[in-house]
């Protein structure tokens, strides 16, 4: 089983925003949430490098553990998803994530922040896939019709990559070896660790808390 | 229009100085004719996929969400760290730990008693305002503290015991209670703070009533040192409650509008600071319920019906007691001439 | 954790179908490696998935809008930039539900920028215009279509009558398709005037006319697949990582797999520049001393390329004459650029052979910029360059149809494919559109203006300012049919404020209402017709690359929308020559067949080879875009075989000849039969006694293996190829010249039989002949580029050395030049407007931006508009990173309150603005001037608020980068 994931080289990345535009697209995102967003580095100066964001579906995902209602689950592909049904909104997933991937419709609201929205992968929510439930609560499912998530499907360099770990992984390294050098691929070891070299990651380890 | 960096943990901000200075020395290489250096890998498998430092990495967003400008920020482990251990364990730890020394105070002491015996006599100790003050504070309070423990306590424990699907309205409830239960807090934080601050204020003679730990292990009883309308004890709890209280208020409501004055490393910082004077204040609560109640006899009667009797008075307040009497406030008796 | 995905295992099970063909290919005996390359894996990505059987890749059965109802795919092409990225578009039940990538395009290969992800929502178009609309007393009333086209036509044939056809601008749009383009080119010529234009007046036209003049034709020579070909690339003045963002995947390629140097000369630190191996900052508006430090380096080192300039280059001597005295010395002083820097650029590009030069609008919106694309022309022509696979000037054009547009005739000084306006040219049109000359003469005023260039849009408010006396036209105008345009696209725009609101009728056919809606001066006589948006509508577009491309409808127009052949037809008809202008266009329902017109176009458009691109082989390439190679852009095999793909023109002859399109022009390593080119001979055979034809270079397999004029018949008979000629071609032909000497004169490009094209390709010659490339163009101002400094130089010092052009007349107008710039140099104007302003694009908008402005997707993204200031001056001017400020400008006492983006991206003394933003006017709101609910979502300040006169003398091109401003904290 593939071990989904995604990588953004930097290397590659002009940020031309194809990406969080694909995405508002794909699961009619509204406005003001960022399920995906583009952060540039040292702006406007000699190594200004951008770097695409959103949910990297962690090996070990920090919101699952301080979930306060435990509504996060992680498919046998290492895609994070969480539950809109059981999430109470508490932001608690916001202050773990390394990324800053959760988000909420409301910024305040005397506590009540609306439910957490992120990026799924596209792969949609724990509903049956492909329903109209899970469209609407978590946008559309191209993982279940055999299609990778469309920002990197749509990604005008290259430069984000989603989809087998492994696979993105050679692909990355043999870029980086044909330009010989690498600018990296921030969030990688954050997200999935600094002894994972493409080693595929198997359903139930340790990283899965046994999902 | 693009944010201008967020203000956050200096040392943070050193290395990711010290990060930025190296990637720029690493781009700085990818000179004109692009030839690889001395240190450039051979073989794919050298190539390291990651940027080796996953520190803090901050640059500008084109969107108006200036928090987001954050690309990666590795405290966010340490914030899980302590939100799944270290928060349980210190709430849980106190309060266990409080609970465990006063039921080995309570089997070496038991209920202390009115040395003397009741008198049936009187004094007003607190007026109907007073005791207003205390309850909405303690009610509040115990009605956050129960709901802040269901969502801290609430995975482990009771998702096992009643499920998923009914803890998340459970925890819903609890989140809004916890919110909005913070009003009357606030209110009887204020109201007993402008009744009993004056009578709070720390004086000579606390010192000698925590030498003596108040008499508490004189088991001839009796043996109180004086003091006035509160003790040193009392003084404690009652500064704990104020300065716990302002703490976990202002904390709490900055953590209800968030990202207001702070990023999230300032927010992450306010939980635990939040966390922290919770576990303190639920462990020192647990204390005063216990020596206010089964503790100590007569005790529960001040906050009950507002009126103790003399000898309690004398023997716990004599100071105060005599100033009572003094004032004629002692049923029965004619002030001391 | 909780595990409830009842469905994983389910899901599991579908998904192993995508994990299988990456597992199965990695295994079945192709090496990992060797399946990432095949895939394009290796080169980019996730591409894999456009390997998957095809059932794979189409929707799940129950889709996320409405489970159980047909999902129908339909291809067309984005309406935003000129890279041609295929949009594929899933649509259910009339609607547009979903957007994939086009896996099989070989131009983005499946992807998109931010505005091409987003195109869905214009068919969503919640602040389109939904039906025609009147502004009657400064309110907006809804009108039904029967109305606003008999009230339109009434009032244009009231002002033809009283002011004869020219008083009348017909504005037509780059985002036309071809059809629409010609059509509307038609529509002119049929009411009378050439006072027709577009937005490659206000983009390109300088680059159209320079490269023209230099080697034939103008338009990129190559392709973006191409520069994956390019040992060095050299960017000047573009910043395709927010303008053309697909094409940074091929010039990324090209970098890394060639570890090419990746050079950018650029005033502005850009998101490209970001990723250059070399960046060079140099002063706004000195890109010829810039070019030509460049040269004086491969000069003295020997680093050109001697053989093909003594075979393909005319005039190279002078060049040098002029170059020598741009020492490095004297590049610094004017331009910034050290002259050691410059010399390792020219020695990257001379020794990395081949090697490209790719431009933008920082080298053509200049009073230069005629020169500046000569000069970095002659750059290439030195090195060698054209011609070849990997080299070329890759010019990347701006809108989706703007090379289009330019070569179907929007254009004030020529009729479709760059005829001209000479009695040859309207002869030529009069035959292919079956109508008489002399209906033609009729509908204009004058023969005169007949063959006289028409009014620019760049000037159009000044035509309209202007007295009678003043204009070389009966009468100043006084209507605009705008099509298609944004209202702040132009500089001066408190003077264009006041042509708009003496202007009598303003008809904006548009998705969106424009800036021209919004201005608060005009309360009476404006018509608002709503078109729809290429996505509701078929037809072709021709990408940068001269690739043809045929989109298909995806969805009917929404609302009460008509696309542009409709509209077009509606009007003809009401202005009472649609039977003269449709004779050979079917008509259903009111609406042309653009089929039809496109093949129209292929029998009158000889001259770009625009005649093999039928309708048929378009839609062939559309539909087997798999075939073509990702490179070379060649299918090796399907029904499209030996084909380029779209057919970048030339396509010689009929269509049925097969001929492949020209990848890459001027190409003499191959047969013109297999895309191979020489360049054109448009100039003459000689001039002073030299010779222009190419000198022992010929394209391969050609039966003259020398330099050959044009063919025309007299060319043919002294050859002896006239008997090849068909009895029928022989016929048509007799029958154009009249039966007289005339047929002597007959050409290639007016033999309507295409026969004189046949017999030339039949003896592997280019029909336009094979002469060399002119360094020097002795019919433009300036035959060699000298540097003139801006009319708003920064630099008064150096105004007096490298003054403008003397001021002149062009285009019925007067051009001030020099006299300004001398004015402006010896006054105060320096110290009171002490900052240079220039301007640009951003990623999320295009063009004037209303259109992008209006969809939230993209909207979010940019919210405010700003001016980008340095640090240092910001520190000096005491202004804080996204606080308020004014930019002045030193006309009309302009202004633009814009929020400050304090940064070092641009240096010190510049100032940067994008020219996107609309809907504010000198600190206020215009957002109550749009038709309710089109109002776009995000407004700002327009850039050409504030910046100011100065016009390239050769096309009127504005000058949109180098100004003087002041800033001040508001």
């Amino acid at each position: 089983m593939a071990r989904m994931k995604f990588l953004c080289d930097a290397e590659r990345c002009i940020e031309c925003n194809a990406c969080v535009t694909a995405c508002k697209n794909e699961h009619e995102v509204p406005w003001g949430i960022n399920r995906r967003r583009l952060v540039t580095l040292n702006d406007g100066k000699p190594g200004e490098r951008s770097i695409s964001m959103a949910c990297m579906h962690c090996n070990d995902p920090p919101c699952a553990a301080v979930c306060p209602v435990d509504c996060f689950l992680q498919t046998a592909d290492g895609v994070v998803l969480h539950s809109k049904d059981l999430c109470i909104g508490c932001g608690y997933c916001f202050y773990a994530c390394p990324f800053g991937a959760p988000q909420y419709p409301r910024t305040t609201d005397f506590g009540s922040r609306g439910k957490m929205d992120k990026c799924t992968f596209c792969a949609g929510g724990p509903e049956p896939d492909g329903s109209v439930e899970e469209y609407q609560k978590y946008g559309a499912n191209r993982l279940a019709e055999g299609k990778l998530p469309l920002c990197a499907e749509m990604c005008s360099t290259r430069a984000l990559m989603g989809g087998d770990g492994a696979v993105l992984a050679d692909i990355y390294q043999e870029r980086s070896l044909r330009r010989g050098y690498g600018s990296g691929a921030p969030g990688w070891s954050t997200a999935y660790g600094r002894n994972d070299r493409g080693s595929p990651f198997a359903p139930g380890g340790p990283g899965t808390g046994g999902a | 229009m693009r944010p201008t960096r967020l203000p956050l943990h200096a040392l943070l901000l050193i290395a990711l100085l010290a990060v930025q200075s190296l990637a720029a020395s690493t781009f700085a290489q990818a000179q004109l004719t692009q030839v690889p250096g001395q240190n450039s890998p051979t073989t794919k498998e050298q190539v390291p996929l990651y940027v080796p430092q996953d520190d803090k990495l901050i640059g500008r967003v084109s969107i108006p969400d200036e928090k987001l400008a954050v690309l990666v920020q590795p405290e966010g482990r340490e914030w899980r760290e302590w939100r799944t251990h270290t928060l349980r364990l210190a709430i849980a730890g106190l309060a266990i730990g409080m609970t465990a020394v006063l039921a080995i105070f309570f089997l070496y002491r038991g209920t202390i008693r009115i040395h003397g015996g009741k008198s049936g006599r009187l004094v007003l100790r607190f007026n109907g305002l007073d005791r207003f003050a205390h309850w909405t504070t303690a009610v509040s309070f115990l009605l956050m503290a129960l709901t802040g423990v269901i969502l801290t306590f609430g995975r482990p424990l009771l998702i096992p015991l009643i499920g998923h699907q009914a803890f998340t309205p459970l925890a819903e409830y609890a989140k809004s209670i916890h919110n909005f239960v913070s009003v009357p807090f606030v209110v009887g934080l204020l109201m007993i703070m402008g009744l009993w601050l004056r009578d709070n204020i720390p004086e000579k003679a606390d010192w000698t009533w925590i030498r003596t730990a108040g008499g508490l292990f004189s088991k001839a009883g009796g043996q109180h040192p004086e003091a006035g309308r509160f003790n040193a004890g009392q003084k404690l709890v009652f500064w704990s409650i104020v300065l716990g209280g302002i703490g976990m208020a202002a904390t709490g409501y900055l953590m209800m509008v968030p990202f207001a004055v702070s990023g999230i490393g300032g927010m992450q910082i306010m939980h635990v600071i939040h966390g922290l004077l919770a576990a303190g204040l639920i462990a020192a609560v647990i204390g005063h319920i216990y020596i206010g109640t089964i503790g100590m006899e007569g005790a529960f009667d001040a906050m009950g019906c507002g009126e103790v009797d003399e000898n309690w008075a004398m023997e716990h307040h004599r100071r105060w007691y005599q100033e009572q009497l003094r004032k004629g406030y002692v049923e029965g008796r004619q002030p001391a001439e | 954790m909780l595990v409830k995905r009842s469905s994983a295992k389910a899901a599991g099970a579908k998904r192993s179908g995508l994990v299988a063909a990456l597992a199965d290919s990695l295994e079945s005996g192709v090496s990992r490696r060797g399946f990432l390359r095949r895939s394009g894996l290796a080169a980019g990505g996730i591409a894999a998935v456009g390997a998957l059987p095809g059932a794979m890749i189409r929707k799940a059965e129950a889709g996320p809008i409405l489970p159980n109802v047909e999902v129908v795919t339909r291809k067309n092409v984005c309406t935003h930039c000129s890279v041609g990225c295929t949009v594929i578009a899933e649509v259910q039940n009339g609607v547009w539900v979903g957007q994939e990538p086009g896996w099989e395009s070989p131009i983005n290969q499946g992807t998109h920028c931010a505005k091409g992800a987003s195109v869905r929502e214009l068919t969503k178009g919640t602040r389109r215009v939904k039906y025609p609309l009147k502004l009657v007393d400064g309110v907006w009333q809804r009108i039904g279509w029967d109305q606003a086209i008999e009230e339109i036509g009434n009032q244009l044939m009231d002002i033809r009558k009283a002011s004869g056809p020219d008083a009348v601008f017909w504005l037509g749009s780059a985002k036309f398709s071809n059809e629409g383009a010609y059509l509307y080119r038609k529509l002119a010529a049929f009411w009378g005037t050439n006072n027709v234009d577009h937005q490659a007046r206000i983009c390109h036209s300088t680059t159209v006319a320079g490269v023209a003049n230099t080697w034939g034709y103008g338009a990129m020579t190559n392709s973006y697949n191409d520069i994956q070909n390019s040992k060095a690339l050299l960017i000047v003045g573009g910043n395709p990582a927010e303008a053309h963002p697909v094409s940074m995947q091929h010039m990324l390629r090209g970098k890394e797999h060639n570890r090419a140097p990746f050079i950018v000369i650029d005033p502005r630190f850009t998101r490209t520049a970001a990723h250059a191996t070399e960046y060079v900052r140099i002063r706004p508006g000195t890109d010829i001393p810039v070019a030509w430090g460049l040269l004086w380096h491969i000069f003295e080192n020997g680093w050109e390329d001697k053989e093909y300039i003594r075979q393909r280059v005319y005039g190279m001597d002078e060049i040098r004459a002029e170059v020598k005295k741009w020492t490095p010395e004297e590049v610094e002083r004017v331009t910034g650029a050290p002259g050691s820097q410059l010399r390792r650029v020219a020695e990257a590009l001379a020794k990395n052979k081949p090697s490209t030069v790719i431009w933008c609008m920082g080298v053509t919106q200049h009073t230069v910029g005629t020169a500046n694309v000569r000069a970095l022309s002659i750059l290439q022509l030195a090195l060698g360059n054209i011609g070849v696979a990997g080299g070329g000037a890759n010019i990347y054009r701006g809108h989706c149809n703007v090379q289009g547009a330019t070569d179907f005739g929007l254009d004030v000084s020529t009729l479709p494919a760059y005829y001209g306006l000479a009695e040859g040219a309207w002869k030529h049109f009069a035959r292919a559109w079956d109508v008489e000359y002399d209906y033609l003469k009729g509908r204009f005023a004058t023969k005169d203006l007949m063959e006289a260039k028409g009014i620019p849009t760049t000037r159009w408010f000044d035509a309209v300012l202007a007295k009678p006396g003043e204009i070389d036209q009966p009468s100043p105008l006084r209507a605009m049919m705008c099509f298609g345009h944004g209202g702040n696209t132009v500089t001066r725009m408190p003077e264009m404020v006041k042509g708009l609101e003496k202007l009598s009728l303003l008809v904006i056919a548009d998705p969106h209402p424009t800036t021209f809606a919004a201005i608060k001066e005009r309360r009476n006589g404006t018509y608002i017709l709503p078109a729809c948006t290429q996505f509701e509508t078929d037809g072709s577009r021709t990408c940068s690359n001269r690739s043809m491309q045929w989109g298909e409808k995806v969805v009917e127009p929404i609302f009460e929308s008509k696309d542009d052949y409709a509209i077009i037809y509606l009007l003809a008809r009401k202005l009472g020559f649609a039977d003269e202008m449709f004779k050979h266009i079917t008509v259903e329902k009111d609406r042309p067949v653009p089929e039809d017109i496109l093949r129209e176009m292929n029998r009158s458009c000889l001259s770009i080879g625009a005649t093999g691109q039928s309708p048929e082989r378009l839609k062939m390439h559309m539909k087997h875009q798999a075939d073509f190679d990702k490179i070379t852009m060649r299918a090796a095999s399907g029904p499209c075989a030996g084909d380029y793909y779209g057919l970048p023109w030339p396509s010689w002859g009929h269509p049925e000849i097969r001929h492949p399109g020209s990848a890459v022009l001027y190409d003499t390593s191959k047969h013109v039969m297999d895309g191979g080119g020489v360049f054109r001979a448009r100039f003459g055979v000689e001039r002073n006694g030299v010779s222009l034809l190419a000198d022992g270079s010929y394209s391969k397999g050609s039966e003259i293996e020398d330099g050959y004029p044009e063919f025309t018949m007299a060319v043919l008979k002294k050859l002896g190829w006239d008997k090849d000629l068909t009895p029928d071609e022989m016929r048509v032909i007799q029958a154009i010249g009249g039966g007289g000497a005339e047929v002597d004169n007959v050409s290639w490009q007016t033999d309507l039989s295409m026969g004189i094209i046949r017999v030339a390709l039949k003896h592997g010659c280019v029909p336009h002949g094979n002469a060399k490339a002119r360094a020097v163009a002795w019919n433009l101002p300036d035959p060699v580029p000298v540097h003139r400094e801006p009319i708003y130089s920064p630099r008064p010092d150096l105004v007096k050395a490298f003054p403008a052009i003397e001021d002149r007349r062009d285009f019925r107008l007067v051009q001030l030049a020099r006299s300004l710039q001398f004015k402006v140099a010896d006054s105060d104007l320096r110290q009171r407007f002490p900052m240079v302003l220039t301007s640009g694009r951003l990623v999320e908008y295009e063009g004037g931006g209303e259109e992008t402005r209006s969809n939230p997707w993209l909207a979010e993204l940019q919210q405010s508009m700003f001016a980008e200031i340095n640090t240092k001056d910001a520190e000096r001017l005491g202004i804080r990173d996204g606080a308020w400020v004014w930019v002045y400008g030193p006309e009309d006492g302009s202004k633009a309150k814009v929020k400050a983006l304090v940064t070092d991206r641009v240096g010190g003394g510049t100032v940067f603005m994008p020219f996107h933003f609309s809907g504010y006017w000198q600190g206020d709101s215009l957002r109550g001037n749009y038709p309710p609910d089109t109002d776009p979502i995000v407004l700002g300040e327009p850039v050409n608020g504030v910046t100011t006169y100065g016009y390239d003398p050769v096309t009127f091109m504005q000058e949109t980068k180098v100004t003087l401003c002041r800033v001040e904290p508001a």
